[in-house]
């Protein structure tokens, strides 16, 4: 990790120097030196947007789903097929040890898969109306992975290969019944909503980290 | 095995062997036999179950076992027992029996049995046994073996199951040894459980509701916060769809639709399932149908050669199906697409040719299409043509009698023309304008000769679709104009205006009416009718007529000669009221009267015939908040109708002088009255009466004066004699009069005069100077101060007092002053009066009370209460009340005995206690000395009263 980091640093470092030695160029703009800033800003936007977005969508299909899964104080024991679905439950300090990078990648191939999930829902709905506004937040989510991508090209990190990409695991196995189908529907929503909570703190981090840096060089670049 | 030996029993034990060989020969024997073996009771063998098998999905066990029929001759009765038992209950669930025929062979028997819970929420066995020919058999009789169910795993169970509303469901929740059954929830509500065994529980539903689209969720949940759970889905069987109707557009698709009547309540996988089914062909197609809308629609392909359909909509979803039938011609049940690419075409000024294109394949069908013509002139047409049908084809209807240079507008529907069934509907509309045709006559005009005569004006009728040219004016045209051409006024009738006229027998080539469109003078828009000679009258109609304006009409008679001017008419189409009343201006005004003048009004503001005006007038100053004269209903509002039109001025008489008046004048026509134009005026000061009013009482004053004067001149003598004598006759002083009326209630004469009255009582009192307590409340001070003398002569003499007495007063308590009631004076009645108020004294009191009765004069009426007040007076007040001398009998605490509050404030204006009752007054004014009772109040009276003041005070 230790080494991950650095590594990150440095090419952050090398980025900034080169972009101190690129005022000199003419054709570039305003809008290219802000990328990092801009892109953490509005994935974090969406993050927060999403999460909003979740709370109603989650109000209404678990409802959907009936009692108790609409209960407040429902807390189901996590069964062994929910853990397909990726877990935001690592442990704190663990996650904040992590580079950006990792953070990051984590933050990618997880809402892949959520996403991909969460598109399984969409054709057993039984009402149009929670299809339709499934279907708007997948398009939201769609969004954020795109959006999380971007943030990591724009600093420079790799995309993380294979499960990250076009979905690997082609929709999950079909639930042996319905109850087990409505309690792998819980889970999800439910880690969903913690993994958009922490991506929101991940990013407003992150979002701390970089601006200044980028406000910085704006001013040099204007000062030549 | 099948020839085993058995035993036959009747009555008395009685064994029976059959070797193997009679066995075959059964069927002989049998009939040798068989009426010997129904009186037989045969020794059952103990029968083996084969196998039993378990069907969870249906809670269904399917037993097997042999009859070992070979064994048996043939065609006995044979009954079968099975019982079946929950293990670990070891409740006995059911005992059913089961019977066959035995037929010589060994026949494996299946027997079902419904559970009413899932198999997997417990152990079940089975055991069979049975007999033959009799089920009393009270032989030996041995059951089978226990057959066990043992199901494995856990969960809730059933899972996943689709019922019918209104169904009970047992639930259980199987789960591992050693765990708890908390509490099951069906729904948000938890059930009693029902203990099963040691590693189940289990719930009852009875009459279960609709669940929600996801299904209702039965939750288990045990200890070590375990939990189990599974989705039950209630709903509805299907319906039979109802208005089951089929037909096709276009002979290539055959579109079926119904209504699927009550939702089902299940969805997704459980949703209910059609499917069509063509009998004759045998063909089907399952339909693929929106639940969201509220009718079903599938589709099934038409097939070649074949007319008739008969279709069988089936309808299926996990609780039951039905169907719905259906036998169709399909040359019946055609609704033809919607024509398309709709053209008009033509070369002609009064036909066109229409094109439309139709998608469907209509051969063998002929078409009924209609086409709707409309053009902005007239109303709407509708054109059938009736066409045989083709192959996905164009179609063409040609339609002639169409107006010249008219567009028009068309569009089309088709159905099918030997069985109508339904229309299609409208295609899109598609415009088009027939071509220009010559004109069928010439235009329609009319000529005017100028004042001067030197030119000539000509006017044609526009029409639009005629282009026109002046070639030359080839005609003869004289106008004569009569001198005498009388106006008349024409009728407004309808939204036109009536004219009428005498027949003129000389104009043979008709009449002209001639208008112009505006009241104004020319040039205006000439407008003209031309009527044959025979007629007499006509309704002029405009589009461009407007109400309010007024038409000049001029009606011509046509001769060989030319046109003769017969009269002009104006009119109306419709009398509006003046859009104004006239301008109006007070001419002058006196005291009494104001001469009013108007002006004409012009003819475009009186909107009709003015009949008349009115003129309202009231009193009224000119003040906006006020409303307006003709709105406020004031009841001094006088109006004048003038409807002699020549009259421009009216003088307003009988008005009052300096007084502003409001007046309105409004013009009037048949439409109603104008709104009003207002004026205020203020006529004149009327200084003639003012003088007079005046003069006439200083006159009449001066002349009294005058006439008074000179009386007292000549009478001065017996004035003086009269009024101011020398010496004054006794008889006519006032001041001897005291004596009359003493007792009549004369209020100005109350004096002691004793004779007239009849006394209750007189009371002789001795004044003695040590009397210390009289003074306690100024009730008791006035009492000891009224002391009046007998004869009046000697108000210094307090030792004897003579008190006139009043009865009444004492009745009342104190209340009221002696008002009314005349003083009497007699003896002394102090014994009635203590008797009277002795329960109200406290004995130690006695003395005292005898005391202040010989105070001197007192009114009756305060005794009790000086009685009781005594005792708080101090030496020091009583002395100095003692020296207070003569006070008035009237005792102005007396009257102001209604407030016991204050006595003080009363007592302390001691000097105006002259004031009140008359019996007072007369004492003051006959009994006391001049000035001593008024001016000289005794100094520690006054004393005592201020302190009573001040003390009193607050209590004002």
């Amino acid at each position: 990790c230790a080494l991950r980091a650095r590594d990150s640093w440095g090419i952050f470092a090398f980025l900034c120097a080169a972009l101190c030695n690129l005022p000199a160029v003419p054709a570039l703009n305003g809008t290219e030196e802000l990328g990092a800033g801009q892109s953490i800003q509005k994935t974090y936007d969406l993050t927060r947007y999403l999460e909003h977005q979740l709370r109603t969508l989650a109000g209404t299909y678990l409802n959907y789903l009936g009692p108790p899964f609409n209960e407040p104080d429902f807390n189901p024991p996590r069964l062994a097929r929910a853990e397909q679905v990726p877990s935001a439950t690592v442990d704190l300090d663990l996650w904040r040890g992590l580079t950006d990078n990792a953070r990051l990648a984590a933050n990618y191939r997880a809402y892949s898969r959520l996403l991909c999930y969460l598109r399984g829902l969409d054709g057993q709905v039984g009402t149009v109306e929670l299809r339709h506004r499934l279907g708007h937040f997948c398009s939201s989510l769609q969004g954020l992975v795109l959006s999380i991508a971007g943030v990591m090209s724009s600093l420079g990190y790799p995309l993380p290969a294979g499960p990250a990409g076009p979905p690997a695991p082609p929709g999950a196995p079909a639930a042996p019944n319905d109850f087990l189908k409505k309690m792998d529907d819980f889970w999800l929503l439910k880690e969903l909503q913690t993994w958009l909570w922490r991506s929101a703190k991940d990013f407003n981090r992150l979002k701390k980290k970089v601006p200044p840096a980028v406000v910085t060089l704006r001013m040099e670049a204007r000062g030549f | 095995m099948s020839c085993l030996p058995y035993f036959l029993y009747f009555k008395i034990i009685f064994l029976v062997i059959l070797s193997r060989a009679s066995c075959e020969l059964l069927p002989c024997c049998a009939s040798v036999l068989l009426p010997l073996f129904s009186h037989f009771s045969f020794v059952p063998l103990t029968p083996r179950i084969l196998s039993l098998t378990p069907d969870f999905s249906t809670f269904t066990l399917t037993l097997k076992w042999s009859d070992n029929g070979s064994a048996f001759p043939y065609g006995l009765d044979a009954s079968w027992e099975i019982e079946i038992l929950r293990k670990e209950t070891m409740e006995d669930v059911t005992r059913e029996s089961y019977n066959s025929k035995l037929t010589h062979e060994d026949i494996i028997h299946s027997w079902n049995w419904k559970s009413d819970m899932p198999l997997e929420c417990t152990s079940h066995y089975v055991r069979i046994r049975h007999y033959i020919n009799i089920t009393q058999f009270d032989g030996h009789k041995d059951w089978s073996d226990w057959s066990p169910v043992e199901p494995s795993g856990s969960g809730l169970f059933p899972q996943d199951t689709v019922v019918a509303v209104g169904s009970n469901v047992t639930f259980c929740c199987v789960h591992e040894e050693g765990r708890q059954v908390q509490r099951m929830s069906y729904g948000a509500k938890d059930y009693p459980l029902i203990r099963l065994s040691s590693r189940s529980s289990a719930i009852r539903v009875l009459n279960a509701n609709a669940s929600d689209a996801s299904g209702t969720n039965i939750v288990c949940r045990m200890s070590e916060n375990g939990m189990d759970g599974t989705v039950l889905f209630v709903g509805y069987g299907p319906d039979v769809p109802e208005d089951l109707s089929c037909e096709t557009s276009n002979f290539v698709i055959i579109k079926c639709t119904w209504k699927p009547g009550r939702a089902s309540g299940l969805y997704g996988v459980r949703g209910t399932k059609y499917s069509l089914i063509e009998s004759i062909s045998g063909k089907n197609v399952s339909c693929e149908v929106n639940e969201m809308k509220k009718e079903r629609i599938c589709g099934f392909p038409v097939l070649a050669d074949q007319k008739t359909y008969s279709f069988v909509l089936g309808v299926s979803n996990p609780i039951g199906q039905t169907e719905a039938s259906l036998l169709v011609d399909l040359n019946q049940r055609v609704n033809p697409e919607t024509p398309e690419k709709l053209t008009v075409s033509g070369n002609s000024s009064t036909s066109v040719r229409l094109h439309w294109f139709i998608n469907g394949s209509f051969a063998e069908i002929r078409l009924l299409c209609q086409i709707e013509i409309s053009s902005g002139h007239s109303e709407q047409k509708l054109h059938n043509v009736s066409m045989p049908g083709g192959k996905f084809s164009t179609y063409t209807a040609q339609l002639n009698a169409l107006h010249p240079y008219t567009k028009y507008r068309f569009r089309v529907r088709c159905s099918a023309a030997d069985h109508f069934w339904r229309w299609s509907d409208w295609s899109g509309t598609e415009e088009h304008t027939t071509l220009e045709a010559p004109p069928a006559r010439g235009p329609d005009i009319w000529r005017e000769r100028s004042p001067s005569g030197k030119s000539l004006r000509i006017f044609w009728k526009v029409d639009r679709k005629l282009k026109m040219s002046v070639w030359s004016l080839m005609d003869f045209f004289v106008v004569f104009v009569a001198d005498n051409v009388k106006t008349d006024r024409a009728v407004a009738m309808g939204n036109g205006i009536y004219i009428s006229w005498n027949s003129y027998p000389n104009m043979t080539c008709g009449y002209i009416v001639k208008w112009c469109h505006s009241s104004g003078s020319e040039p205006c828009s000439v407008d003209w009718q031309k009527f044959p000679s025979n007629t007499t009258d006509a309704v002029i109609k405009s589009a461009l007529f407007r109400p309010g304006v007024r038409y000049n009409f001029s009606l011509y008679g046509c001769k060989s000669s030319g046109y003769q001017l017969l009269k002009n008419i104006t009119g109306y189409t419709k009398e509006l009221p003046p859009k104004r009343a006239p301008n109006f201006t007070v001419e002058e005004t006196s005291s009494d009267s104001i001469l009013v003048k108007w002006e004409d009004m012009p003819i475009e503001d009186c909107q009709g015939f003015l009949e008349g005006y009115r003129l309202s007038f009231a009193k009224g100053e000119k003040d906006a908040l006020k409303p307006r004269l003709l709105e406020s209903g004031n009841p001094e509002l006088k109006v004048k109708n003038i409807t002699d039109l020549t009259k421009k001025s009216l003088k307003i008489l009988d008005l009052q002088g300096k007084t502003s008046y409001q007046l309105d004048l409004q013009a009037y026509t048949a439409g109603g009255l104008s709104p009003p134009n207002s004026l205020y005026v203020v006529t004149k000061e009327d200084s003639v009466g003012l003088i007079i009013a005046i003069l006439i009482p200083v006159a009449v004053v001066v002349l009294l004066g005058v006439v008074a004067s000179i009386f007292c001149y000549r009478k001065r003598e017996w004035i003086k004699e009269t009024f101011y004598p020398e010496i004054p006759n006794p008889e006519n002083s006032k001041a001897l009069q005291f004596q009359k009326n003493i007792c009549e209630g004369n209020k100005s004469l109350k004096t002691l005069e004793m004779n007239p009255c009849t006394p209750n009582s007189v009371e002789v009192v001795e004044t003695q100077s040590a009397a210390p307590k009289i003074e306690d409340t100024e009730m008791m001070s006035s009492k000891t101060d009224t002391i009046v003398p007998e004869d009046g002569s000697d108000s210094e003499t307090e030792n004897h007092v003579v008190v006139s007495y009043c009865p009444p007063i004492i009745e009342e308590e104190i209340s009221n002053p002696p008002m009314d009631e005349p003083v009497g004076l007699s003896q002394v009645v102090y014994i009635d009066i203590q008797s009277m108020y002795q329960p109200q004294i406290k004995p130690e009191e006695e003395s005292e009370i005898d005391l202040v009765t010989t105070a001197g004069y007192k009114p009756q009426m305060q005794l009790p209460v000086s009685a009781l007040k005594i005792e708080s007076r101090s030496p020091a007040e009583e002395e100095s009340d003692k020296t207070a001398g003569y006070r008035p009998q009237a005792n102005t605490n007396a009257w102001n005995m209604d407030t016991p509050d204050s006595p003080g404030s009363v007592e302390s204006n001691n000097e105006n206690a002259s004031f009140g009752s008359p019996c007072s007054i007369n004492s003051r004014q006959f009994l006391l000395p001049p000035k001593d009772d008024e001016d000289s109040p005794k100094p520690s009276n006054t004393g005592w009263s201020f302190t009573h003041f001040f003390q009193n005070k607050p209590n004002d």
